[in-house]
């Protein structure tokens, strides 16, 4: 008996081809449909990752022993080039640099901006630091380029000066002394954003040692291709580290970001959840609606012999066919668009408002959705359990059907 | 087209099958629920990340000295301040104003002195919900200050001790003074967390020789959306004359952008769940439709125009969206109606955790309080209703061109 | 013949071109000293209040240097004493000591519109300008003098005009910045005898692109290369108001 339904399943799944195929259809629609909506959920959480990293925090970052607890620009690494060369041997890197801060005063003249110079590597620091990535006027550093400096546009407004000007640098450097050094602006970067141009002044790591005399890099910061995988990273690089020197990872970094991120993770399991439900109740009523007219067909079988417990199974059967036929769909339906999604990434740009002009330097409103193995086993799981509580219903009701009663009703 | 004779009949025949036109309905309706209880709460997630960015610091309009903001210096000052204050509170548009005081400073609880930033502050105005004060409870005034968490960490100042505050005046004297920190503050803002020691208004007026001057003056509109109107009307106040008024989204541009992301990712994503929808509703119409062959084929053979089964066809479809879709209006207004009053823990719905998360040091209330214009509402049953004409037409047609013989063996 | 002998006196003393060398290693010494014990009236104007300040300053080669204030009576005994890379300021109304961090060693001393750099004076008008005798002055009489930075010379002026005045005092000084512009004027009169060297005593500094702002400071009385002991640069000195 138990072939027999099987058969039958198969069989009555083809005797109407339209309602499989309507099924399948709205199954794989809804399927594609959420799955789109997870892969550009994750991929918002890419985002915010990006947005953090790529603003100087990195996703990972070696720092001094104190600086979580001192914040001191002027701790240094005990050994930032053994570090670099540890945070090269790491997998799934995508960019790393190094960098040392100082607090100086800059002035032109009588004009004088306190101003914390950072000192990078020139061919590295535009991959792990956006905002330098687009100098507005002149240009940005050169590698090593001596007694050469880049700022944001407040920086050099406040000092009344321009592109190729000399400007005298005063840090207060070991021991005490007032340490001095000249350096010409070769380049101003522009962001939009006040606050930030206020924050810009780089210069090669070489002379930011010479000026502050600390020699060395404070931090060391690491890209990577996928920041999921920091707090992997994370672990690997802690151990090849020079004693006293520690990683940290983005989240640790900068709190804020980590927060903005959980409370959008949030709101994103909160959106795929309707969307989930949605998609449910589609398939779901769609089946109902087909299954229920199937009465009189439950009826003839009840009436033939076959039990509550076989018309049951039978569905149950179809309902699995029925899910697995409309979750490939749905794969085939979703994944060259999430594909293309997660390579090119989703341009919001046009949409929005005028006022954000600033071409993607503070931030690039581009989305790339997650594309992954994930996508597999979600897929299906949404086909199955559409299909499947879909059925349950019918199950129970058909199962209850009397024979003489369902036959009799015109329908 | 579709006569009222045509919409009776198409009534009776829904109810004729109670049961499947009741499943189809209440499906149609939940959906619809659904989308207009994410609309709710999208419109609320909106409003949050813009009280949430705006609140604690920024407000949606400051007001400064022109120059103040380049180089901070401690005597480029709004003169007047209280009477500025007076005259935004009594403005229809303004839901608070109040003024702060910026000043560097050395602070330090024994010999060793710490870079601070001094900003003076009108707590009763501050410690509102989602600013910057929001759920401190210890009183300013009396020479009591708030620190910082992690700048108090780095200083070694735990609650109760004493700290000295040295800084230059606005006339060039120089401002010190002992202090209590009452307690230890985390608030929304890593620079006030760092370097930031508070302090009541007056206080920091008086220690820093500033008559009733203020640096800045931060103010909340009722209407967040007119911010821009808003900034550019109050600039033309005689108060005001001569100061620098900016609308929050000039003063950081890169908080614009954030928020702008976040609001067309939101209807993006809310396009995407009308069509899940629209999918789901025209699945369940055409299954419907489709399983009646045999039903509609009995009507053929009785004598039934084929014109006429495809006009009731429509009009069972339109009448079973709309009722799908004002059911399901109905349960989506009285659901956001309700949670908009007690508010929706958000985090409790999405797999618990506290019902606040840390941002920047602060517990966050993430509750949210969802809203909806008419426009959704409308939006939404007409999205149905469209869906349901769409989807009726391929069986309409269908049934019109049946051969009555060959339906009725179905 | 009469007329010519005549013009002859009036003209006073022969107005022949100094010797520029010696010229400037008078200017760069003109306050320098081993040591040194000063009494000092500062008066710091903005268009905003004017601030008049009286203080005592100790000095001992460059790294060490008091500085406590006697006037006004709002301020009397705060101090501050700088020992190589430690600052500290002495606060007599919360009776405090506190020490200032390095990055806010920076910057104006005491909200003057002097900073570090003129104090620490480590720029020499000799060794870091080419200088060559720019013309004659007739009232005051003098020399101006043009001096422009040499190449590689740390430092925020490009070109220094000097009025020295014919009995080899500064009379005026004009600062131009990188680009050239005129940033800053220093008057210096009241000459007087201080500590043995006659001197101007009053300094006037004041930057080109402000309104109403200048800072003055006048030498009341000063004492050069005068032996301090080692306990006056010390903490303790610095808080019992010497």
């Amino acid at each position: 008996m138990a072939w027999v339904a099987a058969r039958y399943a198969i069989r009555s799944v083809g005797r109407n081809a339209r309602r499989t195929a309507l099924s399948v259809a709205g199954i794989g629609i809804g399927c594609a449909l959420a799955l789109f909506m997870e892969s550009l959920n994750r991929g918002r959480d890419e985002l915010f990752a990006r947005m953090g990293a790529l603003s100087g925090a990195g996703h990972l970052r070696v720092v001094p022993a104190d600086w979580r607890e001192r914040r001191d620009p002027r701790l240094r690494l005990a050994d930032w080039q053994g570090d670099l060369a540890a945070a090269r041997t790491l997998p799934g890197v995508t960019a790393i640099t190094a960098r040392a801060r100082a607090q100086v005063l800059l002035a032109m003249g009588n004009h004088v901006v306190p101003v914390e110079m950072v000192g990078v590597d020139p061919e590295n620091e535009p991959r792990t630091y956006r905002f330098v990535r687009k100098v507005q006027r002149g240009r940005y550093l050169r590698p090593a380029e001596k007694g050469a400096v880049v700022v944001g546009q407040a920086v050099a407004e406040r000092l009344r000066a321009e592109l190729d000007d000399e400007i005298l640098a005063t840090a207060v450097g070991k021991g005490g002394r007032i340490e001095s050094a000249m350096f010409r602006m070769v380049g101003i970067v522009s962001t939009g954003s006040e606050e930030i141009d206020a924050s810009i002044c780089q210069t090669s790591l070489e002379d930011l040692g010479r000026l502050s005399g600390l020699d060395g890099a404070g931090e060391v910061t690491v890209i990577l291709d996928n920041w999921r995988a920091a707090a992997a990273t994370q672990a690997l690089l802690a151990p090849r580290l020079a004693a006293g020197d520690q990683v940290l990872t983005w989240s640790e970094l900068s709190p804020e970001f980590a927060g903005h991120m959980e409370q959008d993770k949030a709101a994103s399991r909160f959106i795929s959840g309707v969307v989930l439900l949605i998609v449910l109740l589609g398939v779901a009523s769609a089946q109902l609606a087909a299954v229920l007219e199937r009465r009189r067909e439950f009826a003839v079988l009840a009436a033939l012999g076959m039990s509550a417990g076989r018309m049951v199974w039978v569905l149950l059967q179809e309902a699995l066919a029925l899910g697995l036929a409309g979750g490939l769909l749905g794969l085939a339906l979703g994944l060259p668009l999430v594909w293309r999604v997660a390579r090119h990434g989703l341009d919001f740009s046009r949409y929005m408002g005028s006022s954000f002009a600033f071409q993607g330097v503070i931030m690039e409103p581009i989305i790339y959705g997650d594309f992954g193995i994930w996508m597999v086993p979600y897929v299906l799981l949404v086909a199955f359990g559409a299909t499947v509580i879909a059925s349950l219903y019918p199950a129970f009701f058909a199962a209850r059907t009397d024979p003489a009663v369902a036959l009799r009703v015109a329908q | 087209m579709v006569g009222t004779s045509t919409l009776r009949i198409a009534w009776r025949n829904l109810w004729r099958n109670g049961r499947r036109t009741a499943l189809a309905v209440s499906a149609i309706g939940l959906s619809v629920t659904l989308v207009l209880a994410y609309d709710g709460i999208l419109r609320a997630y909106g409003d949050w990340i813009l009280a949430t960015l705006t609140g604690p610091m920024l407000g949606h309009v400051q007001a400064h000295a022109p120059v103040w903001r380049q180089d901070r210096a401690v005597d480029r000052t709004l003169g007047h301040a209280s009477r500025t204050v007076e005259t935004l509170r009594r403005d229809p548009e303004v839901a608070s104003a109040s003024a702060r005081v910026y000043a560097p400073a050395l602070a330090a609880l024994a010999e060793e002195g710490f870079a601070v930033l001094v900003v003076g502050v009108d707590e009763a105005a501050e410690a509102r919900p989602l600013r910057l004060l929001a759920g401190v409870s210890k009183p300013l005034g009396d020479r009591r200050v708030l620190m910082g968490r992690p700048l108090a960490e780095l200083m070694g100042v735990r609650e109760g001790d004493q700290i000295a505050l040295v800084g230059q005046g606005a006339d060039g004297s120089l401002a010190n003074d002992l202090f209590t920190v009452a307690a230890l503050l985390e608030t929304p803002v890593d620079l006030v967390n760092r370097q930031g020691v508070i302090m009541d208004l007056a206080e920091a007026q008086t220690l820093f020789a500033l008559s009733d001057e203020a640096h800045e003056v931060v103010i909340h509109a009722r209407d967040p959306a007119r911010v821009k109107a808003l900034a550019a009307r109050l600039a033309a106040l005689p108060e005001l004359a001569g100061a620098e008024v900016l609308d929050w989204q000039a003063l950081a541009p890169e908080m614009l952008s954030m928020v702008e992301l976040l609001r067309v990712a939101g209807i993006f994503v809310l396009v995407l769940v009308f069509l899940a929808a629209a999918a789901g509703v025209a699945n369940t119409m055409l299954m419907s439709t489709f399983e009646r062959t045999h039903e509609l084929g009995m009507l053929l053979a009785l004598g039934v125009k084929p014109a006429r089964i495809a006009r009731i066809i429509l009009a069972e479809s339109i009448a079973l969206g709309l009722s799908g879709a004002l059911l399901g209006a109905a349960l989506g207004i009285g659901l956001v109606a309700l949670t908009h009053q007690t508010g929706i823990d958000y985090a409790a719905l999405t797999g618990g955790g506290p019902s606040a998360i840390s941002f920047g040091g602060l517990r966050w209330s993430l509750v949210l309080h969802p809203t909806l214009a008419a426009a959704d509402v409308v939006r939404a049953v007409a999205a149905v209703v469209v869906t349901a004409i769409l989807a009726a037409l391929w069986p309409a047609l269908r049934a019109a061109r049946l051969q009555p013989a060959r339906a009725l063996r179905e | 013949m009469q007329a010519m002998l005549l013009s002859l006196v009036l003209a006073g003393p022969a107005a022949t071109p100094p010797d520029v060398q010696a010229l400037l290693r008078r200017l760069d010494d003109l306050y320098r000293s081993k040591s040194s014990i000063a009494r000092i009236e500062i008066l710091a104007t903005n268009p905003r209040a004017t601030r008049s300040l009286r203080l005592k300053a100790w000095t001992r080669g460059e790294e060490q240097v008091l500085v406590v204030i006697e006037a006004p009576p709002r301020e009397v005994g705060t101090a501050t004493l700088r020992v190589g890379e430690n600052l500290w300021n002495y606060l007599p109304r919360i009776a405090r000591t506190i020490r200032v961090p390095p990055s806010m060693m920076l910057g104006s001393w005491m909200g003057t519109d002097f900073t570090n750099d003129d104090l620490v004076k480590e720029s020499s008008l000799r060794k870091d300008f080419t200088t060559r005798v720019d013309r004659r002055s007739e009232s005051p009489p003098g020399w101006w003098l043009a001096l422009e930075v040499k190449p590689e010379v740390v430092g925020r002026w490009a070109r220094i005009e000097i009025l020295v005045s014919d009995g080899d005092l500064p009379v005026e000084e004009r600062h131009f910045d990188r680009k050239g512009r005129l940033a800053r004027t220093m008057r210096f009169d009241e000459v007087k005898l201080l500590g043995g060297r006659r001197v101007p005593s009053h300094i006037v500094l004041t930057p080109a692109d402000t309104e109403g702002q200048k800072t003055e400071m006048r030498y009341l009385e000063v004492q050069f290369d005068v032996p301090i002991s080692d306990d006056t640069f010390s903490l303790s000195r610095l808080e019992q108001n010497r």
